[in-house]
């Protein structure tokens, strides 16, 4: 009985940490599907868990900060595509620009607003709601681990089969794989690359707004520097483990998911220090991206560049 | 290039001219720079001024304490050094066509390493000592950046990802070890042990941290130059990074000179970190580094991937990180402006429609690599 307990404290804390993952990851998907690395998806998500935090004290309700945060997201996806797309500014650069601009930003406005250093947590403002599925969450176990979550866990849950839908199932679907998968041929059958990669990188945008709310209101209600530490970049590991198929991806952040809370587990039972812990998901995505390059040179029957 | 023959009569007047605006055009680069960075600074102020700063007293001030007299200088030399270690680390690999973003992970690894020989070889002299965890540093540094470099080279591993993973993993894995094996019981922050007396570098003036790592970094430039300028393999770097094809059609051991490159540039920033470990902490503190080696990705694109821009460049950012310090004691504007700075001039540099070499250089880049895809 309580190993089962265990198991179900796990099982949800695993769901509460592939959350911002899972939203991220979906937004480096859209930005692989139309043939572009989307570097900036840290600093994006870092906004995200600066404004929700920032305008949810304002507001005074955590919903107000949920939804700037992504219209904030958004816009800096926006403005992202136009960098490299109108202004055909080098993908990279900008990318990491982008996140020196919202990491700088947000540590300084932290103390030209509210005088704080590292960390800042607004007294009156509270986390969203758990909510409780009716009748589903008074399974025993399961309800526990799946439906007792607080909103925007099943807000992701939903995210993954809507991309998806969009990227297989729909005209601008279409659309964006064909600008992925050829410019040029794209050009030529008259679909607008420019008008699609807008799109792409605005919805990412705005996905990685969401992720970076759930980060500071979705538990909590705080905001740290750098608080994103590299979950971004988790976020676009996953789409690469997964060759950019959605639930493939999704997988991979539960596997991260997974592994971030065996490693809250750990610490407190294991004699080996939880740093060595927090690098195995980096070192696993090295592994499995040099797996799938070997595999796809095998095919091709040569190696190297 | 011309076939007409300039007349004679003007040849002299021709010759004249053509100088003076090979001279313009080629210092319009730099203007450009220089305008780039006037731009971001410009930006700043106008930053400081919205959220109720005197900007004009914190520049002044930023001024007096980056350049304003022996220990102001010594404090930018000293924030410039791992600077140029790094800029130039970033740099070479740029040269190649490899886009290092790795520099970090390299410095971590090339600090503990440092520090490890210092901490347990406390019976050498110092001379051999110092040696030893430089020689070490650069050693683990390099290794660390051979892994992305063979993995790309290898098996066309997208280099930018894997070195951005490895850099976590730098960083968490030095973190382990302080934490763990190397544990230092009764500090407030995970650091190893301080290294022996002898292997501390000393400070040339009292009121300043600045030490001889310094001069590492300004032999570094002068190897980097001559690398790039005298050698085969510099010459094949350059290849390398302006056209695949020809480096391929010529034969070049394209895995060799990758895996060499990126040994040289993981060894630069094992140097940067070597610095800092034996300079200035006397040991391996965990998280020490705080984007010193993504710096380096700033310095190389401000120095225009040429070794005199980079070091020109690292001394400018030096100078923007010491003053920095003091202004924000000052004038309470706080010093992540430098960093907001810093981002405004990358993202300059990257939208900047003056920048077309930068672009021109990786589309062709580009361009050769699907070329190659669909022969393949």
């Amino acid at each position: 009985m309580e190993a089962l307990e265990l198991l179900t404290n796990l099982l949800a804390s695993t769901l509460r940490l592939a959350t911002p993952l899972l939203l991220t990851a979906m937004a480096c998907l859209l930005s692989y599907q139309v043939g572009l690395i989307n570097i900036a998806v840290e600093g994006l998500m870092l906004s995200g868990c600066f404004i929700a935090v920032v305008a949810g004290a304002q507001i005074g309700y955590a919903w107000g900060g949920v939804l700037l945060a992504c219209i904030v997201g958004a816009a800096m996806g926006a403005l992202f595509a136009l960098f490299v797309t109108t202004l055909r500014a080098d993908l990279i650069v900008t990318g990491l620009a982008m996140n020196f601009f919202v990491l700088g930003t947000t540590a300084y406005l932290l103390q030209i607003l509210f005088g704080v250093y590292g960390s800042y947590t607004p007294g009156d403002l509270k986390s969203l709601p758990i909510w409780r599925i009716p009748v589903l969450s008074e399974i025993p176990f399961l309800g526990k681990a799946f439906f007792q979550h607080p909103p925007l866990i099943y807000v992701s849950w939903l995210a993954i089969p809507l991309t998806a839908i969009l990227l297989y199932r729909t005209r601008a679907g279409l659309h964006i794989r064909a600008v992925g998968v050829n410019e040029e041929a794209a050009r030529t059958a008259g679909i607008s690359v420019t008008r699609i990669r807008y799109l792409a990188l605005t919805l990412g945008g705005l996905l990685c707004g969401l992720g970076g709310a759930h980060l500071a209101v979705g538990e909590l209600a705080l905001f740290r520097e750098n608080m994103t530490g590299g979950r971004g970049f988790i976020g676009l590991a996953a789409v690469y483990f997964a060759a950019g198929r959605p639930f493939l991806a999704a997988l991979a952040c539960l596997l991260f998911g997974f592994f971030e809370a065996l490693q809250f587990r750990l610490q407190t039972t294991v004699s080996i220090p939880y740093q060595f812990f927090q690098m195995l998901p980096y070192l696993m995505v090295v592994i499995m991206m040099v797996l799938i390059s070997v595999r796809e040179n095998l095919r091709r029957g040569r190696g190297g560049i | 290039m011309t076939l007409e023959e300039p007349a004679t009569t003007d040849a002299a007047a021709n010759q004249w001219e053509a100088r003076g605006r090979s001279l313009l055009l080629r210092s319009w680069p730099v203007l450009r720079v220089l305008l780039t960075l006037l731009l971001a600074l410009l930006l700043g102020g106008i930053i400081m001024e919205i959220s109720g700063k005197d900007s004009i007293a914190a520049y002044r001030l930023l001024y007096r304490e980056a350049v304003g007299g022996q220990r102001q200088f010594a404090n930018t030399l000293l924030k410039a050094t791992p600077l140029i270690f790094t800029g130039l680390a970033t740099m070479v690999a740029f040269r190649a066509g490899i886009f290092n973003v790795g520099v970090e992970g390299s410095l971590y690894v090339g600090a503990f390493g440092a520090a490890w020989v210092g901490f347990t070889f406390t019976n050498l002299p110092a001379i051999p000592l110092i040696a030893l965890c430089f020689a070490f540093a650069a050693l683990v540094g390099g290794l660390w950046g051979v892994i992305p470099g063979y993995l790309k080279a290898r098996w066309a591993v997208d280099e930018i990802v894997t070195t951005i993973m490895l850099n976590y993993v730098a960083i968490f894995f030095t973190d382990y070890l302080v934490n763990g094996p190397f544990y230092l019981p009764g500090m407030a922050n995970a650091m190893s042990e301080r290294v022996a007396p002898q292997a501390e570098l000393p400070r040339f003036i009292r009121s300043s941290q600045w030490n001889p790592a310094f001069f590492l970094a300004i032999a570094a430039f002068i190897a980097v130059l001559f690398l790039m300028r005298r050698l085969t393999l510099g010459y094949e770097i350059r290849a390398l990074g302006s056209n695949l094809q020809f480096s391929r059609w010529s034969s070049m051991p394209i895995l060799r000179i990758i895996v060499l490159v990126m040994f040289i540039s993981g060894a630069l920033g094992g140097l940067a970190g070597g610095g800092q470990a034996l300079g200035v902490h006397y040991r391996f503190v965990s998280g020490f580094s705080r984007g010193l080696g993504y710096d380096g990705i700033v310095i190389a694109l401000v120095g225009r991937n040429h070794p005199v821009g980079v070091l020109l460049a690292a001394l400018f950012f030096g100078a923007l990180r010491s003053g920095s310090t003091v202004m924000e004691i000052f004038t309470d504007v706080p010093r992540d402006l430098v960093d907001v700075i810093q981002a405004l001039i990358i993202l300059f540099i990257a939208i900047d429609l003056s920048f077309t070499w930068w672009r021109r250089w990786r589309a062709r880049r580009q361009e050769s690599e699907t070329a190659e895809l669909q022969v393949a």
